[in-house]
Protein backbone atom coordinates (compact mmCIF):
# COMPACT_ATOMS: atom_id res chain seq x y z
CA UNK A 1 0.00 0.00 0.00
CA UNK A 2 2.93 2.68 0.94
CA UNK A 3 4.88 1.40 -2.43
CA UNK A 4 1.39 2.47 -3.97
CA UNK A 5 0.90 5.89 -2.13
CA UNK A 6 4.99 6.65 -3.21
CA UNK A 7 3.57 5.90 -6.60
CA UNK A 8 0.83 8.50 -6.62
CA UNK A 9 2.85 11.06 -5.19
CA UNK A 10 5.66 10.57 -7.59
CA UNK A 11 3.34 11.36 -10.09
CA UNK A 12 1.46 13.92 -8.75
CA UNK A 13 5.20 15.44 -7.89
CA UNK A 14 5.68 14.68 -11.98
CA UNK A 15 2.45 16.84 -13.32
CA UNK A 16 3.12 19.85 -10.33
CA UNK A 17 6.58 19.99 -12.29
CA UNK A 18 5.15 20.06 -15.37
CA UNK A 19 2.76 22.80 -14.76
CA UNK A 20 5.44 24.75 -13.25
CA UNK A 21 7.47 24.07 -16.35
CA UNK A 22 4.53 25.66 -18.38
CA UNK A 23 3.98 28.25 -16.30
CA UNK A 24 7.25 29.85 -16.80
CA UNK A 25 6.69 28.60 -20.59
CA UNK A 26 3.55 30.99 -21.01
CA UNK A 27 4.81 33.60 -19.08
CA UNK A 28 8.30 34.20 -21.03
CA UNK A 29 6.07 33.59 -24.87
CA UNK A 30 3.95 36.35 -23.34
CA UNK A 31 6.44 38.41 -22.91
CA UNK A 32 8.83 38.14 -25.59
CA UNK A 33 6.11 38.87 -28.23
CA UNK A 34 6.89 41.98 -29.96
CA UNK A 35 4.46 44.10 -29.26
CA UNK A 36 2.23 44.58 -25.82
CA UNK A 37 -1.25 45.42 -24.49
CA UNK A 38 -0.19 49.00 -24.76
CA UNK A 39 1.13 48.96 -28.21
CA UNK A 40 -2.51 47.40 -29.47
CA UNK A 41 -4.26 50.02 -27.05
CA UNK A 42 -1.98 52.87 -28.89
CA UNK A 43 -2.96 51.79 -32.03
CA UNK A 44 -6.72 51.75 -31.91
CA UNK A 45 -6.80 55.18 -29.76
CA UNK A 46 -4.73 58.23 -29.41
CA UNK A 47 -1.95 57.36 -26.44
CA UNK A 48 0.79 59.97 -26.21
CA UNK A 49 4.10 58.92 -25.12
CA UNK A 50 3.79 60.08 -21.21
CA UNK A 51 0.49 57.84 -21.04
CA UNK A 52 1.89 54.48 -22.61
CA UNK A 53 4.52 55.21 -19.91
CA UNK A 54 2.42 55.58 -17.49
CA UNK A 55 0.15 52.65 -18.12
CA UNK A 56 3.00 50.38 -18.54
CA UNK A 57 4.30 51.71 -14.74
CA UNK A 58 0.26 50.90 -13.66
CA UNK A 59 0.00 47.67 -15.37
CA UNK A 60 3.27 46.69 -13.74
CA UNK A 61 4.94 45.93 -17.85
CA UNK A 62 7.91 48.51 -16.71
CA UNK A 63 9.74 45.49 -14.49
CA UNK A 64 12.04 42.99 -15.71
CA UNK A 65 10.43 39.75 -17.26
CA UNK A 66 11.58 37.93 -14.04
CA UNK A 67 10.10 40.28 -11.45
CA UNK A 68 7.31 40.29 -13.45
CA UNK A 69 7.11 36.96 -13.18
CA UNK A 70 7.89 36.24 -9.37
CA UNK A 71 5.42 38.76 -8.77
CA UNK A 72 2.72 36.71 -10.68
CA UNK A 73 3.95 33.25 -8.91
CA UNK A 74 3.26 34.68 -5.64
CA UNK A 75 0.11 36.44 -6.17
CA UNK A 76 -1.41 33.46 -8.00
CA UNK A 77 -0.23 31.34 -4.88
CA UNK A 78 -2.43 33.32 -2.97
CA UNK A 79 -5.45 33.17 -5.44
CA UNK A 80 -4.61 36.63 -7.52
CA UNK A 81 -4.44 36.04 -10.76
CA UNK A 82 -4.61 40.21 -11.37
CA UNK A 83 -6.49 42.24 -13.35
CA UNK A 84 -7.22 41.86 -16.59
CA UNK A 85 -5.85 43.73 -18.78
CA UNK A 86 -8.91 45.15 -21.02
CA UNK A 87 -12.08 44.28 -19.00
CA UNK A 88 -10.70 45.96 -15.72
CA UNK A 89 -11.70 43.27 -13.60
CA UNK A 90 -9.78 40.46 -11.32
CA UNK A 91 -8.64 37.34 -13.92
CA UNK A 92 -9.99 35.23 -11.06
CA UNK A 93 -13.83 36.31 -11.64
CA UNK A 94 -13.83 36.30 -15.34
CA UNK A 95 -12.48 32.48 -14.72
CA UNK A 96 -15.20 31.72 -12.35
CA UNK A 97 -17.61 33.42 -14.36
CA UNK A 98 -16.70 31.32 -17.38
CA UNK A 99 -15.86 27.83 -15.87
CA UNK A 100 -19.81 26.90 -15.50
CA UNK A 101 -20.63 27.28 -18.88
CA UNK A 102 -17.59 24.75 -20.12
CA UNK A 103 -17.94 22.57 -17.19
CA UNK A 104 -21.73 22.27 -18.50
CA UNK A 105 -20.32 21.23 -21.66
CA UNK A 106 -17.81 19.40 -21.25
CA UNK A 107 -19.45 17.19 -19.08
CA UNK A 108 -22.99 16.60 -20.83
CA UNK A 109 -20.66 15.86 -24.06
CA UNK A 110 -18.45 13.28 -21.92
CA UNK A 111 -22.06 11.75 -21.15
CA UNK A 112 -23.21 11.15 -24.39
CA UNK A 113 -20.01 10.34 -25.59
CA UNK A 114 -19.66 7.43 -22.44
CA UNK A 115 -22.99 6.72 -23.26
CA UNK A 116 -23.37 6.37 -26.95
CA UNK A 117 -19.78 4.87 -27.27
CA UNK A 118 -20.52 1.75 -24.25
CA UNK A 119 -24.09 1.30 -26.19
CA UNK A 120 -23.17 0.81 -29.54
CA UNK A 121 -20.44 -1.51 -29.07
CA UNK A 122 -22.02 -3.60 -26.31
CA UNK A 123 -25.28 -4.28 -28.83
CA UNK A 124 -22.92 -4.65 -31.35
CA UNK A 125 -21.55 -7.81 -29.47
CA UNK A 126 -24.80 -8.76 -28.24
CA UNK A 127 -26.66 -8.78 -31.72
CA UNK A 128 -23.45 -9.12 -34.23
CA UNK A 129 -25.90 -9.95 -37.16
CA UNK A 130 -27.97 -6.38 -36.37
CA UNK A 131 -27.39 -3.02 -37.88
CA UNK A 132 -25.05 -2.28 -34.22
CA UNK A 133 -21.69 -3.59 -35.85
CA UNK A 134 -21.92 -1.28 -38.93
CA UNK A 135 -23.59 1.60 -36.78
CA UNK A 136 -20.10 1.14 -34.66
CA UNK A 137 -18.00 1.46 -37.91
CA UNK A 138 -20.07 4.46 -38.96
CA UNK A 139 -19.96 6.46 -36.06
CA UNK A 140 -15.89 6.00 -35.61
CA UNK A 141 -15.47 6.92 -39.39
CA UNK A 142 -17.81 10.18 -38.48
CA UNK A 143 -15.54 11.16 -35.69
CA UNK A 144 -12.57 10.63 -37.99
CA UNK A 145 -13.15 12.26 -41.20
CA UNK A 146 -15.35 15.19 -39.84
CA UNK A 147 -13.77 17.56 -37.46
CA UNK A 148 -16.46 19.25 -34.85
CA UNK A 149 -15.66 22.63 -36.22
CA UNK A 150 -17.31 21.06 -39.55
CA UNK A 151 -19.85 19.75 -38.26
CA UNK A 152 -20.64 22.49 -36.13
CA UNK A 153 -21.11 25.09 -38.67
CA UNK A 154 -22.98 22.48 -41.46
CA UNK A 155 -25.20 22.00 -38.01
CA UNK A 156 -25.73 25.72 -37.83
CA UNK A 157 -26.20 26.29 -41.55
CA UNK A 158 -28.92 23.38 -41.41
CA UNK A 159 -31.13 23.59 -38.16
CA UNK A 160 -30.54 27.85 -37.83
CA UNK A 161 -30.64 28.75 -40.41
CA UNK A 162 -32.60 26.77 -43.07
CA UNK A 163 -34.54 24.88 -40.63
CA UNK A 164 -34.99 27.84 -37.96
CA UNK A 165 -35.37 25.10 -35.29
CA UNK A 166 -32.65 26.23 -33.29
CA UNK A 167 -31.21 29.65 -32.30
CA UNK A 168 -27.58 30.10 -33.86
CA UNK A 169 -26.25 31.68 -31.12
CA UNK A 170 -26.34 30.13 -26.87
CA UNK A 171 -28.27 27.14 -27.10
CA UNK A 172 -26.26 23.81 -25.84
CA UNK A 173 -28.35 21.19 -27.81
CA UNK A 174 -26.37 21.11 -31.09
CA UNK A 175 -22.71 21.39 -29.62
CA UNK A 176 -23.36 19.04 -26.93
CA UNK A 177 -24.62 16.41 -29.18
CA UNK A 178 -21.77 17.49 -32.19
CA UNK A 179 -18.76 16.58 -29.03
CA UNK A 180 -20.67 13.58 -27.76
CA UNK A 181 -20.99 11.71 -30.94
CA UNK A 182 -16.94 12.97 -31.88
CA UNK A 183 -16.25 10.95 -28.59
CA UNK A 184 -18.32 8.02 -28.61
CA UNK A 185 -16.83 7.32 -32.09
CA UNK A 186 -13.25 7.71 -30.45
CA UNK A 187 -14.40 5.51 -28.02
CA UNK A 188 -16.69 2.59 -30.24
CA UNK A 189 -14.46 0.98 -32.06
CA UNK A 190 -11.62 -0.23 -29.87
CA UNK A 191 -14.18 -0.79 -27.37
CA UNK A 192 -15.59 -3.17 -30.09
CA UNK A 193 -12.45 -5.28 -30.51
CA UNK A 194 -11.99 -5.33 -27.29
CA UNK A 195 -15.32 -6.63 -26.35
CA UNK A 196 -15.23 -9.33 -29.46
CA UNK A 197 -11.79 -10.52 -28.81
CA UNK A 198 -12.83 -10.65 -25.05
CA UNK A 199 -15.76 -12.61 -26.01
CA UNK A 200 -13.91 -15.43 -27.27
CA UNK A 201 -12.32 -15.97 -23.48
CA UNK A 202 -12.75 -19.43 -21.75
CA UNK A 203 -14.46 -17.90 -19.06
CA UNK A 204 -17.26 -16.59 -21.47
CA UNK A 205 -17.64 -20.06 -23.09
CA UNK A 206 -18.26 -21.28 -19.64
CA UNK A 207 -20.90 -18.88 -19.21
CA UNK A 208 -22.44 -19.66 -22.00
CA UNK A 209 -22.32 -23.47 -22.11
CA UNK A 210 -24.00 -23.18 -18.49
CA UNK A 211 -26.89 -21.10 -19.75
CA UNK A 212 -26.73 -17.56 -19.01
CA UNK A 213 -28.38 -15.38 -20.99
CA UNK A 214 -26.46 -12.91 -23.69
CA UNK A 215 -27.28 -10.01 -22.12
CA UNK A 216 -26.05 -11.41 -18.62
CA UNK A 217 -22.84 -12.00 -20.32
CA UNK A 218 -22.54 -8.61 -21.92
CA UNK A 219 -23.20 -6.87 -18.64
CA UNK A 220 -21.92 -8.86 -16.04
CA UNK A 221 -19.11 -10.75 -17.56
CA UNK A 222 -17.79 -8.67 -20.49
CA UNK A 223 -18.54 -4.82 -20.08
CA UNK A 224 -16.82 -4.74 -16.23
CA UNK A 225 -13.65 -6.71 -17.54
CA UNK A 226 -13.57 -3.88 -21.05
CA UNK A 227 -13.73 -0.42 -18.40
CA UNK A 228 -9.84 -0.78 -18.21
CA UNK A 229 -10.29 -0.03 -21.84
CA UNK A 230 -12.93 2.73 -21.40
CA UNK A 231 -10.86 4.67 -18.71
CA UNK A 232 -7.63 4.27 -20.65
CA UNK A 233 -9.56 6.03 -23.84
CA UNK A 234 -11.82 8.36 -21.90
CA UNK A 235 -8.50 10.07 -20.53
CA UNK A 236 -7.86 10.96 -24.20
CA UNK A 237 -11.25 11.44 -25.31
CA UNK A 238 -11.51 14.25 -22.19
CA UNK A 239 -8.55 16.01 -23.17
CA UNK A 240 -9.24 16.04 -27.16
CA UNK A 241 -12.54 17.15 -25.46
CA UNK A 242 -11.36 19.91 -23.69
CA UNK A 243 -9.78 21.05 -26.98
CA UNK A 244 -13.35 20.55 -29.05
CA UNK A 245 -15.09 22.36 -26.75
CA UNK A 246 -12.69 25.53 -26.72
CA UNK A 247 -13.68 25.98 -31.30
CA UNK A 248 -17.62 25.26 -30.01
CA UNK A 249 -17.92 27.70 -27.63
CA UNK A 250 -17.00 30.55 -29.80
CA UNK A 251 -18.90 29.03 -32.82
CA UNK A 252 -22.04 28.75 -30.79
CA UNK A 253 -21.54 31.99 -28.69
CA UNK A 254 -21.34 30.32 -25.44
CA UNK A 255 -19.81 32.41 -22.45
CA UNK A 256 -17.20 29.71 -21.55
CA UNK A 257 -13.27 29.66 -21.03
CA UNK A 258 -13.17 28.86 -24.89
CA UNK A 259 -14.37 32.18 -25.57
CA UNK A 260 -12.60 33.88 -23.15
CA UNK A 261 -9.42 32.24 -24.42
CA UNK A 262 -10.13 33.88 -27.57
CA UNK A 263 -11.44 37.29 -26.64
CA UNK A 264 -8.37 37.48 -24.27
CA UNK A 265 -6.23 36.11 -27.31
CA UNK A 266 -7.74 39.05 -29.48
CA UNK A 267 -7.14 41.27 -27.38
CA UNK A 268 -3.51 40.52 -26.33
CA UNK A 269 -4.82 40.47 -22.57
CA UNK A 270 -1.78 38.65 -21.31
CA UNK A 271 -3.26 37.90 -17.35
CA UNK A 272 -6.15 36.57 -18.95
CA UNK A 273 -4.40 34.30 -21.33
CA UNK A 274 -1.64 33.01 -18.97
CA UNK A 275 -4.66 32.19 -16.43
CA UNK A 276 -6.64 30.46 -18.97
CA UNK A 277 -4.12 28.32 -20.61
CA UNK A 278 -3.02 27.54 -16.99
CA UNK A 279 -6.84 26.68 -16.10
CA UNK A 280 -7.05 24.43 -19.65
CA UNK A 281 -3.47 22.93 -18.93
CA UNK A 282 -4.36 21.63 -15.23
CA UNK A 283 -7.33 20.12 -16.66
CA UNK A 284 -5.64 18.24 -18.91
CA UNK A 285 -2.99 17.35 -16.36
CA UNK A 286 -6.01 16.22 -13.81
CA UNK A 287 -7.89 14.63 -16.45
CA UNK A 288 -4.55 12.41 -17.23
CA UNK A 289 -3.31 11.83 -13.59
CA UNK A 290 -7.08 10.55 -12.77
CA UNK A 291 -7.21 8.30 -15.85
CA UNK A 292 -4.15 6.82 -15.04
CA UNK A 293 -4.69 6.12 -11.56
CA UNK A 294 -8.43 4.73 -11.95
CA UNK A 295 -7.13 2.17 -14.48
CA UNK A 296 -4.70 1.29 -12.06
CA UNK A 297 -7.07 0.92 -9.31
CA UNK A 298 -9.32 -1.43 -12.10
CA UNK A 299 -6.48 -3.17 -13.62
CA UNK A 300 -4.08 -5.20 -11.37
CA UNK A 301 -1.49 -5.99 -14.01
CA UNK A 302 -0.43 -1.86 -14.30
CA UNK A 303 0.53 -2.20 -10.29
CA UNK A 304 4.38 -2.83 -10.64
CA UNK B 1 -1.06 7.79 -20.71
CA UNK B 2 2.17 5.51 -22.40
CA UNK B 3 3.27 6.12 -25.38
CA UNK B 4 2.51 2.11 -26.44
CA UNK B 5 -0.78 2.97 -25.53
CA UNK B 6 -1.27 6.23 -27.90
CA UNK B 7 0.08 4.44 -30.89
CA UNK B 8 -2.47 1.30 -30.45
CA UNK B 9 -5.56 3.70 -29.94
CA UNK B 10 -4.46 6.09 -32.80
CA UNK B 11 -4.33 2.39 -34.80
CA UNK B 12 -7.71 1.47 -32.99
CA UNK B 13 -9.61 4.54 -34.19
CA UNK B 14 -8.31 3.66 -37.59
CA UNK B 15 -9.80 0.48 -37.20
CA UNK B 16 -9.55 -2.80 -39.37
CA UNK B 17 -10.05 -2.54 -42.82
CA UNK B 18 -12.94 -0.99 -44.58
CA UNK B 19 -13.84 -1.06 -48.62
CA UNK B 20 -11.77 -0.87 -51.38
CA UNK B 21 -14.14 1.21 -52.87
CA UNK B 22 -13.32 4.04 -49.26
CA UNK B 23 -9.90 3.56 -50.52
CA UNK B 24 -10.24 4.75 -54.17
CA UNK B 25 -12.70 7.27 -53.41
CA UNK B 26 -10.29 8.46 -50.92
CA UNK B 27 -7.76 8.57 -53.63
CA UNK B 28 -10.24 10.04 -55.71
CA UNK B 29 -10.46 12.74 -53.53
CA UNK B 30 -7.26 13.76 -52.60
CA UNK B 31 -6.47 13.66 -56.55
CA UNK B 32 -9.00 16.45 -56.93
CA UNK B 33 -7.65 18.52 -54.07
CA UNK B 34 -4.40 18.28 -55.04
CA UNK B 35 -4.82 19.13 -58.96
CA UNK B 36 -7.27 22.10 -57.55
CA UNK B 37 -3.94 22.94 -55.40
CA UNK B 38 -1.75 22.70 -58.08
CA UNK B 39 -3.46 24.41 -60.77
CA UNK B 40 -5.34 26.82 -58.68
CA UNK B 41 -6.52 29.96 -60.19
CA UNK B 42 -6.23 29.23 -63.45
CA UNK B 43 -9.00 26.71 -62.96
CA UNK B 44 -11.31 29.63 -62.74
CA UNK B 45 -11.31 32.94 -65.09
CA UNK B 46 -11.67 35.09 -62.14
CA UNK B 47 -9.78 36.65 -59.72
CA UNK B 48 -9.93 35.92 -56.03
CA UNK B 49 -9.16 39.00 -54.41
CA UNK B 50 -11.29 40.92 -57.10
CA UNK B 51 -14.41 42.77 -55.22
CA UNK B 52 -17.47 44.14 -56.50
CA UNK B 53 -19.49 45.17 -53.60
CA UNK B 54 -22.87 45.42 -55.64
CA UNK B 55 -22.94 41.92 -56.64
CA UNK B 56 -22.55 40.87 -53.38
CA UNK B 57 -23.71 37.38 -51.79
CA UNK B 58 -24.74 36.56 -55.14
CA UNK B 59 -26.54 32.82 -55.41
CA UNK B 60 -24.26 31.16 -57.97
CA UNK B 61 -25.05 31.84 -62.09
CA UNK B 62 -23.61 30.91 -65.15
CA UNK B 63 -20.78 32.82 -64.85
CA UNK B 64 -20.11 32.18 -61.14
CA UNK B 65 -20.23 28.65 -60.69
CA UNK B 66 -20.67 28.86 -56.94
CA UNK B 67 -21.94 32.61 -56.38
CA UNK B 68 -19.85 35.67 -54.99
CA UNK B 69 -19.19 36.11 -51.09
CA UNK B 70 -20.24 39.38 -49.07
CA UNK B 71 -17.68 41.83 -50.62
CA UNK B 72 -18.95 40.38 -54.02
CA UNK B 73 -15.76 38.29 -54.47
CA UNK B 74 -16.11 34.67 -56.87
CA UNK B 75 -16.19 32.37 -53.95
CA UNK B 76 -15.03 29.16 -56.72
CA UNK B 77 -12.13 31.22 -57.53
CA UNK B 78 -11.39 31.99 -53.97
CA UNK B 79 -11.97 28.19 -53.09
CA UNK B 80 -9.51 27.38 -55.77
CA UNK B 81 -6.53 29.35 -54.25
CA UNK B 82 -7.78 28.52 -50.45
CA UNK B 83 -7.30 24.47 -51.49
CA UNK B 84 -3.32 25.50 -52.28
CA UNK B 85 -2.90 27.54 -49.20
CA UNK B 86 -5.03 24.96 -47.16
CA UNK B 87 -2.78 22.20 -48.35
CA UNK B 88 0.71 23.71 -48.42
CA UNK B 89 0.10 24.68 -44.71
CA UNK B 90 -0.81 21.28 -43.98
CA UNK B 91 1.76 19.40 -45.39
CA UNK B 92 4.30 22.16 -44.51
CA UNK B 93 3.01 21.76 -41.00
CA UNK B 94 3.45 18.04 -40.77
CA UNK B 95 7.15 17.90 -42.27
CA UNK B 96 7.46 20.31 -39.74
CA UNK B 97 6.34 18.06 -37.13
CA UNK B 98 8.02 14.68 -38.18
CA UNK B 99 11.23 17.13 -38.38
CA UNK B 100 10.52 18.44 -34.78
CA UNK B 101 8.80 15.54 -32.97
CA UNK B 102 10.88 12.50 -34.42
CA UNK B 103 14.00 14.15 -35.34
CA UNK B 104 14.32 15.72 -32.12
CA UNK B 105 12.96 12.52 -30.02
CA UNK B 106 14.54 9.58 -31.60
CA UNK B 107 17.93 11.76 -31.27
CA UNK B 108 17.51 12.23 -27.74
CA UNK B 109 16.26 8.31 -27.30
CA UNK B 110 19.76 7.56 -28.81
CA UNK B 111 21.01 10.11 -26.93
CA UNK B 112 20.51 8.29 -23.39
CA UNK B 113 18.37 8.68 -20.53
CA UNK B 114 19.16 12.31 -19.53
CA UNK B 115 18.13 13.83 -23.58
CA UNK B 116 15.10 10.94 -23.28
CA UNK B 117 13.90 13.51 -20.26
CA UNK B 118 14.46 16.73 -21.30
CA UNK B 119 13.30 16.78 -25.17
CA UNK B 120 10.27 14.27 -23.83
CA UNK B 121 9.63 16.61 -21.30
CA UNK B 122 8.93 19.20 -23.27
CA UNK B 123 6.94 17.41 -25.74
CA UNK B 124 5.07 16.83 -22.44
CA UNK B 125 4.81 20.58 -21.69
CA UNK B 126 3.07 20.66 -25.43
CA UNK B 127 1.10 18.15 -24.87
CA UNK B 128 -1.04 19.20 -21.80
CA UNK B 129 -2.22 21.69 -23.65
CA UNK B 130 -5.43 21.27 -26.42
CA UNK B 131 -3.11 21.70 -29.71
CA UNK B 132 -5.78 24.56 -30.75
CA UNK B 133 -5.36 26.61 -27.74
CA UNK B 134 -1.42 25.56 -28.17
CA UNK B 135 -1.64 27.18 -31.79
CA UNK B 136 -3.54 29.98 -30.62
CA UNK B 137 -0.93 30.87 -28.04
CA UNK B 138 1.54 30.78 -30.24
CA UNK B 139 0.20 32.71 -32.71
CA UNK B 140 0.17 35.61 -30.22
CA UNK B 141 3.82 34.88 -30.14
CA UNK B 142 4.75 34.84 -33.49
CA UNK B 143 2.22 36.95 -35.58
CA UNK B 144 -0.24 35.96 -37.99
CA UNK B 145 1.29 35.01 -41.56
CA UNK B 146 1.27 31.75 -42.99
CA UNK B 147 5.02 31.03 -41.89
CA UNK B 148 4.18 31.30 -38.05
CA UNK B 149 1.19 29.56 -38.59
CA UNK B 150 3.25 26.76 -40.29
CA UNK B 151 5.95 26.76 -37.58
CA UNK B 152 2.77 27.39 -34.56
CA UNK B 153 0.89 23.79 -36.14
CA UNK B 154 4.14 22.31 -36.59
CA UNK B 155 5.38 22.59 -32.98
CA UNK B 156 1.71 21.55 -31.93
CA UNK B 157 1.66 18.32 -33.75
CA UNK B 158 5.36 17.40 -33.13
CA UNK B 159 4.42 15.68 -30.08
CA UNK B 160 2.03 13.12 -31.98
CA UNK B 161 5.45 12.42 -34.28
CA UNK B 162 7.56 12.23 -30.95
CA UNK B 163 5.59 9.39 -29.02
CA UNK B 164 5.16 7.34 -32.57
CA UNK B 165 8.90 7.79 -33.14
CA UNK B 166 9.56 6.73 -29.76
CA UNK B 167 7.25 3.80 -29.08
CA UNK B 168 8.69 2.27 -32.60
CA UNK B 169 12.46 2.87 -31.35
CA UNK B 170 11.79 0.87 -28.48
CA UNK B 171 10.44 -1.74 -30.72
CA UNK B 172 13.13 -2.03 -33.16
CA UNK B 173 15.91 -1.35 -30.38
CA UNK B 174 14.68 -4.71 -28.58
CA UNK B 175 15.34 -6.47 -31.32
CA UNK B 176 18.04 -8.62 -32.25
CA UNK B 177 19.40 -6.76 -35.41
CA UNK B 178 19.97 -3.23 -33.50
CA UNK B 179 21.89 -5.19 -30.51
CA UNK B 180 23.96 -6.64 -33.64
CA UNK B 181 24.91 -3.26 -35.30
CA UNK B 182 26.33 -2.71 -31.63
CA UNK B 183 28.00 -5.30 -30.69
CA UNK B 184 29.50 -4.67 -33.93
CA UNK B 185 30.91 -0.94 -32.92
CA UNK B 186 28.40 0.99 -34.57
CA UNK B 187 27.88 4.30 -32.94
CA UNK B 188 23.93 4.70 -32.13
CA UNK B 189 23.18 7.50 -34.38
CA UNK B 190 24.90 5.84 -37.56
CA UNK B 191 22.76 2.87 -36.17
CA UNK B 192 19.41 5.21 -36.19
CA UNK B 193 19.96 6.59 -39.66
CA UNK B 194 21.01 2.96 -41.27
CA UNK B 195 19.22 0.82 -39.20
CA UNK B 196 15.93 2.41 -37.73
CA UNK B 197 14.45 5.05 -39.59
CA UNK B 198 13.65 2.87 -42.55
CA UNK B 199 11.98 0.52 -40.06
CA UNK B 200 10.10 3.01 -38.85
CA UNK B 201 8.87 4.93 -41.50
CA UNK B 202 5.55 3.38 -42.02
CA UNK B 203 4.49 4.16 -38.80
CA UNK B 204 6.17 8.13 -39.20
CA UNK B 205 3.46 8.16 -42.62
CA UNK B 206 0.47 6.92 -40.56
CA UNK B 207 0.91 9.18 -38.02
CA UNK B 208 1.63 11.81 -40.60
CA UNK B 209 -1.92 10.49 -42.90
CA UNK B 210 -4.04 11.41 -39.66
CA UNK B 211 -1.72 14.50 -38.88
CA UNK B 212 -2.59 16.37 -42.39
CA UNK B 213 -6.41 16.59 -42.02
CA UNK B 214 -6.38 18.13 -38.47
CA UNK B 215 -3.60 20.50 -39.18
CA UNK B 216 -6.31 21.85 -41.94
CA UNK B 217 -8.65 21.96 -39.66
CA UNK B 218 -6.71 23.68 -36.91
CA UNK B 219 -5.65 25.91 -39.84
CA UNK B 220 -9.04 26.61 -40.40
CA UNK B 221 -10.34 27.34 -37.07
CA UNK B 222 -7.36 29.64 -36.77
CA UNK B 223 -7.87 31.45 -39.55
CA UNK B 224 -11.84 31.38 -38.21
CA UNK B 225 -10.60 33.26 -35.44
CA UNK B 226 -8.20 35.79 -37.48
CA UNK B 227 -5.20 34.34 -36.13
CA UNK B 228 -3.98 31.81 -38.97
CA UNK B 229 -2.91 33.32 -42.29
CA UNK B 230 -3.18 37.10 -43.35
CA UNK B 231 -6.41 38.75 -43.73
CA UNK B 232 -6.10 38.78 -47.38
CA UNK B 233 -4.96 35.36 -48.01
CA UNK B 234 -7.96 33.51 -49.52
CA UNK B 235 -8.13 30.43 -47.16
CA UNK B 236 -11.01 27.91 -46.45
CA UNK B 237 -10.98 29.17 -42.93
CA UNK B 238 -10.98 32.74 -43.78
CA UNK B 239 -13.88 32.45 -45.88
CA UNK B 240 -15.87 30.51 -43.54
CA UNK B 241 -15.13 33.52 -41.01
CA UNK B 242 -16.08 36.21 -43.84
CA UNK B 243 -19.32 34.77 -44.80
CA UNK B 244 -20.16 33.00 -41.11
CA UNK B 245 -21.89 36.87 -40.55
CA UNK B 246 -23.98 36.37 -43.86
CA UNK B 247 -25.07 33.11 -43.36
CA UNK B 248 -28.68 34.16 -43.35
CA UNK B 249 -28.76 36.00 -46.53
CA UNK B 250 -25.98 33.80 -48.68
CA UNK B 251 -25.64 30.29 -46.79
CA UNK B 252 -24.19 29.08 -50.48
CA UNK B 253 -21.09 31.41 -49.22
CA UNK B 254 -20.67 29.47 -46.07
CA UNK B 255 -21.58 26.08 -47.65
CA UNK B 256 -18.92 26.06 -50.31
CA UNK B 257 -16.01 26.19 -47.76
CA UNK B 258 -17.35 23.80 -45.14
CA UNK B 259 -17.93 21.33 -47.58
CA UNK B 260 -14.61 21.57 -49.10
CA UNK B 261 -12.97 21.11 -45.41
CA UNK B 262 -15.32 17.86 -44.78
CA UNK B 263 -14.79 16.02 -48.47
CA UNK B 264 -10.62 16.84 -47.96
CA UNK B 265 -10.89 15.39 -44.04
CA UNK B 266 -12.78 12.78 -45.19
CA UNK B 267 -10.27 11.68 -48.35
CA UNK B 268 -7.33 11.72 -45.69
CA UNK B 269 -9.03 9.43 -43.10
CA UNK B 270 -10.41 6.73 -45.96
CA UNK B 271 -6.60 6.94 -47.24
CA UNK B 272 -4.70 6.69 -44.01
CA UNK B 273 -6.91 4.00 -43.12
CA UNK B 274 -5.66 2.01 -45.79
CA UNK B 275 -1.84 3.04 -45.56
CA UNK B 276 -1.84 1.66 -42.03
CA UNK B 277 -2.64 -1.53 -42.93
CA UNK B 278 -0.48 -1.10 -45.85
CA UNK B 279 2.45 -0.10 -44.31
CA UNK B 280 2.44 -1.73 -40.99
CA UNK B 281 1.07 -5.05 -41.25
CA UNK B 282 2.26 -6.54 -38.09
CA UNK B 283 1.09 -3.39 -36.03
CA UNK B 284 -2.33 -5.65 -35.09
CA UNK B 285 0.37 -8.75 -33.54
CA UNK B 286 2.88 -6.10 -32.23
CA UNK B 287 0.67 -4.99 -29.30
Amino acid sequence: MSARLADVGLALLRQALLLAAITVAVFALMRVVPGDVVDAMAMEGSLDEEAVAALRADLGLDAGVLAQLRIWVVRALGGDLGLSLRFDRPVAELILAALPTTLALGTLALAVGLALGIALPAAAVLWPRSPFPVLVEAVNLWSIALPTFCVGLAGILVFSVWLGWLPVIGQMLLPVLILGIDNAGQIAKPLHEDLKEAATAAHIRTARAKGLSPARIVLRHLLPNAMTTVVALGGMMLAALIGGALTMEVLFGLPGLGTLAYQAVSGRDYPVIQAVVMVFAAGVVAVNLLADQLQRALDPRLRR
Amino acid sequence: MSASAAGSLAAGRLGAGRSSAGFAAGVTILAVAVLVAVLGPSLVPHDPLAQALAAGNAPPDAAHWLGRDHLGRDIAARLAAGTRISLLVALGATLLSVILGAGLGLVAEANGRWASFVVFGAFDMVRALPSILLALTLMVALGVGTAPLVLALGIAFAPHMAMVARAAWRRETASGYVAAARVMGAAPLATLGRHILPNIAGALVTQAAIVVPRAITTESVLSFFGLGVAPDTPSWGRMIAGAARFAEAAPHAVLAPVAALCVVTLGFALVGDRLRLALDPLREHGR
